[in-house]
C-alpha cells in the first residue's frame, strides 16, 4: 500500500533535483497514469510493449511540464496480465525496455510495480539494479514481509546484481498506536540499514494531490510533504552512489 | 500486546534479511545477462505475444487429458535397462511427440545428468526458472519462456523416486497442460527403480 503515492511524488523529487527520470507504471490497475493523466488509458504503454515487439519505446514516452520528467502509462494491454502471468515470459522484453531507457539517456527509471513478486513484476525485479519496498505501517501488512524477504532472496538466484534499498514506512498514523507499534516493530525486527529513517505519513494532501493529477510538490501546500520526500530521496541517492546504479524497481 | 512478533520468527527475519542486504558474493553481470548473455542468440528476436493462458500453464492442478497427446510409437517406460537407456528411449519419444531438442535433465542441486543441448546457459537459465517457480508448501509447476522465434524453453520440474528433478527442453511451442502432464509422467516412470522380480 502507497507504492504509487512513493513513486510518483519520489519521481517527481528526483527530476526536480536535476535527474533525467522516468516513472513506469507497471501496475495493471494503471495507477500513476489513472493518478496522473485522465486520458492515460488510451495510451500505448508498458504492457503494450510487452506484449507487442511492433511497438517502439519511443511511442511510450509521456512528457511532461517538467523537462526532466516523463512518464510510461500502464497501457491497454495491461488487462493481459491481469490474471498473473509466469515468471519469465517477459523477461527478455522487460530488459530490452530497460535497455532502451538507457539508450535514451535517461538516468533513473522507477517502476511501479503491481504487487506480490510473480509475473511481469518478477521479471521487473529479475531485471532492476535496486528495489525499494514500501510497507504500510499496519500489523497485518508487516506480518506478511518474512514472505517477502523469502522470495527477494529467491530473486536474487535470477538477478544476483538487484540491490536492495531497503523497506520505506508509508501510511504512518502518528495519532494511532497501532500504527506507530507496527513501525517500531519493523524497525527492531530489520537491520537498521535496511529500513529507510524517512517514513511516509498518511496525509489527506496525498488524496487531494491525486485527484488532480499532480505530484504533491505542485501543490499550493505541498511543499512541507515534499520535504519528505526530498528526504527519502536523498537517502536513495546515498545508497545508489556507490553503486553507480541508475535503474530501480519497486515492488 | 505485540502485534507483530506473535506472528513473525524475529531470528528468521533477521536471517533472510541480513542475506538479502549482503552483496552478492557473484560477479555482477552485464543489465541484458542473468547467465545467459548478449550473444545469446535466443533473445535476439522479440517474443511474439502469447495468449494468457499460455504464459504459465500450471502442471499439478490440472485434471489428468480428456484428449491425451498421441500414443507415442514406442512407451519410453515400457522396457527397462540400463538408466541411461531408459533416458535415451525417453528423449526419442520427446523429440516424437513434441519436436523437442536441445534436451537436458539436471538433479535437485542442479548437476546435470543427462543433456543434449551442451548449453551451459539453457541449464542456467532452467534452474533459475524452477527455483523462482517454487512456492512454499507446493509442488513446482512448469515454467517456459520463449528465448527465440520458434523456440520455447519448456523447465518442468519432476518428482521422482530418485528425488527432483528439473527437465529442460526446447520446443517449437509452450506444451500445453496435458502434454506437460504426459511428458511428466513418462519421466517419473522413466526415473523409477526397477521392480523387485525385474
Amino acid at each position: 500500500m502507497g507504492k504509487t503515492t512513493v513513486s510518483i511524488n519520489l519521481a517527481h523529487s528526483f527530476a526536480r533535483a536535476g535527474v533525467k527520470t522516468l516513472l513506469v507504471d507497471a501496475d495493471p490497475q494503471g495507477s500513476v497514469g489513472l493518478s496522473l493523466t485522465r486520458q492515460s488509458r488510451l495510451l500505448a504503454g508498458f504492457y503494450d510493449y510487452l506484449a507487442d515487439p511492433g511497438i517502439s519505446f519511443d511511442r511510450l514516452i509521456v512528457p511532461t511540464r517538467l523537462e526532466t520528467f516523463s512518464l510510461v502509462a500502464s497501457g491497454q494491454g495491461s488487462d493481459y496480465e491481469a490474471g498473473g502471468g509466469g515468471m519469465g515470459a517477459h523477461l527478455a522484453r522487460v530488459r530490452a525496455f530497460i535497455r532502451s531507457v538507457s539508450a535514451r539517456g535517461f538516468d533513473l527509471c522507477i517502476i511501479d510495480t503491481a504487487a506480490g513478486l510473480f509475473g511481469v513484476t518478477g521479471d521487473v525485479i529479475a531485471s532492476s539494479d535496486a528495489i525499494l519496498i514500501p510497507q504500510q505501517a499496519e500489523p497485518l501488512g508487516i506480518r506478511s514481509v518474512p514472505k517477502l524477504l523469502e522470495g527477494l532472496n529467491r530473486l536474487r538466484v535470477m538477478n544476483p546484481r538487484l540491490s536492495v534499498l531497503g523497506v520505506c514506512l508509508t501510511m504512518v498514523q502518528h495519532d494511532l498506536a497501532e500504527s506507530t507499534e507496527a513501525a517500531a516493530a519493523l524497525r527492531q525486527l530489520l537491520p537498521p540499514e535496511m529500513v529507510f529513517q524517512t517514513q511516509i505519513p498518511r496525509d489527506g494532501l496525498f488524496v487531494r494531490a491525486s485527484a488532480r493529477g499532480l505530484p504533491i510538490g505542485v501543490l499550493e501546500d505541498g511543499a512541507g510533504a515534499q520535504v519528505v520526500f526530498d528526504s527519502l530521496r536523498r537517502e536513495i541517492e546515498a545508497k545508489l552512489e556507490p553503486n553507480g546504479g541508475h535503474h530501480a524497481a519497486r515492488g | 500486546m505485540d502485534p507483530i512478533n506473535p506472528w513473525l520468527d524475529p531470528v528468521e527475519v533477521r536471517r533472510l534479511a541480513d542475506r538479502l542486504m549482503k552483496p552478492n558474493a557473484e560477479p555482477a553481470a552485464p543489465l541484458a545477462d542473468a547467465g545467459f548473455g548478449e550473444g545469446f542468440v535466443g533473445y535476439a528476436a522479440a517474443p511474439p505475444p502469447l495468449p494468457p493462458q499460455k504464459v504459465q500453464a500450471p502442471a499439478v492442478p490440472t485434471p489428468p487429458p480428456v484428449s491425451p497427446p498421441p500414443p507415442p510409437p514406442e512407451n519410453p517406460t515400457s522396457a527397462r535397462g540400463p538408466f541411461l537407456d531408459r533416458i535415451s528411449r525417453f528423449r526419442d519419444w520427446m523429440r516424437h511427440n513434441f519436436s523437442a531438442t536441445g534436451i537436458f535433465i539436471l538433479d535437485r542441486e542442479g548437476a546435470v545428468i543427462f543433456d543434449e543441448s551442451h548449453h551451459g546457459r539453457l541449464h542456467f537459465l532452467a534452474r533459475s526458472l524452477a527455483l523462482t517457480s517454487r512456492r512454499p508448501g507446493a509442488s513446482a509447476g512448469n515454467v517456459h519462456v520463449k528465448i527465440g522465434a520458434g523456440a520455447t524453453l519448456e523447465v518442468i520440474p519432476v518428482e521422482t523416486a530418485y528425488g527432483s528433478l528439473v527437465l529442460g527442453a526446447v520446443v517449437p511451442e509452450a506444451l500445453d497442460p496435458p502434454a506437460v502432464l504426459a511428458v511428466m509422467e513418462a519421466l517419473a516412470q522413466v526415473a523409477s527403480p526397477p521392480p523387485e522380480n525385474a
